[in-house]
């Protein structure tokens, strides 16, 4: 339950911003787009014991690329636009609200560590993003040549 | 062949794909395989968020090329997958030149996301993002109704051709302003919860994500325009919030 109900929840929100951003259900994209943020954040979770979510956010964006991948292959669609629909609950929108809180309070001394935290979550996702689409790209070139050899 | 036709479909299809929100190394790759596709002897495609060139050489050595300026940037995805569908079906040599518009009409036709879809969209967001950050069910809610006004806020703005980060500056305060009224009238508990999951409609999840695929990509000026947008977003959220914040303190 503790597992099921927030993969739910992300599920759900990322269904929102599958409606925002005009996925249909054609090819059944909408779930599948959705079905990566539940992913990403089962991910985040099961990835606990590591006990620092900058990690658990590192896991959880390699898992939605990965899965985005996957997707862009089977459905012959952008990875893209699984990508950008799985990333969403994995954003730290929590980090950046608190690290404005205590920019207005005055509280220096948290701003600047939930600050740097949030970053540091940001940094993560982002090296995710960037470190699975150069192994595709990598994967890309090696087809792309054995194709050209056979041919 | 027409190359004024083919110079025409190439950059219509370039720009419907930077308007949607493609990567850039997607709209130049798409691009340079529609117009090899159709026979150029040599193309050179070059798109920023704002810009697109498309240089064609000729059989006979000439060279045309047209510029197109991008103002109008949005998210559409099911479009992108669409042309990407179409450019499949081009290389593969299904779809002749003259047809070829009318494909691209067609997709054009069905327009964006429809408002209803879309308030349903931020309605949904804002519930299951209080929900999903530890809101209890009267902070998802009130995060319902906010994301409602949120979206009549972007949607009018929009209309007004408000400037982005203006755009954001006053729907985070709006939120932030509706959240702490909703606390005033005890309908829910938590403001932080109600104004996480509200906001989590104006994130730059697009920018964030198409940022880091240009740079990978090499597309370093891309990128950075990107990442420009995805900093200046967060922190016109922040503002905005926190302006709002501040004065609800003062009253």
């Amino acid at each position: 339950m503790e597992l099921l109900l927030p993969c739910l929840y992300s599920f759900m929100g990322c269904v929102g911003y599958c409606l925002v951003f005009n996925i249909r259900m054609r090819k059944r994209m909408l779930l599948l787009a959705s079905l990566g943020g539940a992913v990403g954040w089962c991910v985040y979770l099961l990835c606990g014991w590591l006990q620092n979510d900058i990690t658990q956010s590192f896991a959880a964006i390699l898992a939605v690329a990965a899965y985005s991948e996957i997707m862009a292959r089977l459905q012959k669609s952008p990875a893209t636009v699984y990508l950008i629909v799985g990333l969403i609950p994995l954003v730290p929108g929590g980090g950046i609200y608190y690290t404005m809180e205590y920019c207005i309070n005055g509280d220096m001394m948290n701003f600047m560590n939930t600050g740097i935290h949030t970053l540091g979550i940001a940094g993560a996702l982002a090296i995710g993003i960037l470190l699975v689409s150069a192994c595709v790209r990598i994967l890309n070139n090696i087809q792309r040549r054995k194709r050209r050899e056979t041919a | 062949m027409d190359y004024n036709e083919l110079l025409h479909v190439s950059a219509d299809v370039g720009s419907e794909l930077l308007e949607s929100g493609a990567e850039t190394y997607r709209v130049e790759e798409s691009v340079y395989r529609l117009v090899s596709a159709y026979g150029a002897r040599e193309a050179n495609v070059f798109a920023v968020p704002t810009c697109i060139i498309v240089s064609i050489t000729l059989g006979d050595g000439s060279t045309v090329s047209k510029t197109r300026r991008i103002y109008a940037r949005g998210t559409n995805l099911d479009r992108i997958d669409l042309l990407n569908a179409l450019c499949r079906r081009i290389c593969r040599g299904e779809v002749p030149l003259e047809e070829a518009y009318g494909e691209l009409e067609a997709i054009r036709r069905l327009g964006g996301s429809p408002p209803a879809r879309r308030c349903a969209g931020y309605v949904l967001i804002a519930f299951s993002f209080a929900l999903f950050f530890g809101g209890t069910l009267a902070d998802a809610g009130c995060a319902a109704v906010i994301g409602l006004a949120m979206f009549f806020v972007v949607f009018a703005l929009e209309r007004w051709k408000a400037n982005a980060v203006f755009v954001n500056i006053i729907a985070s305060g709006v939120t932030m302003m509706l959240a702490v009224a909703a606390v005033g009238l005890g309908l829910g508990q938590n403001i932080d919860k109600m104004v996480i999951g509200a906001l989590m409609n104006l994130v730059p999840g697009v920018a964030i994500t198409n940022a880091m695929r240009d740079i990978m990509a090499g597309d370093y000026l891309a990128g950075q325009a990107r990442l420009t947008e995805a900093l200046l977003t967060a922190a016109a959220m922040a503002l905005g919030a926190g302006a709002a914040l501040a004065v609800a303190r003062m009253l």
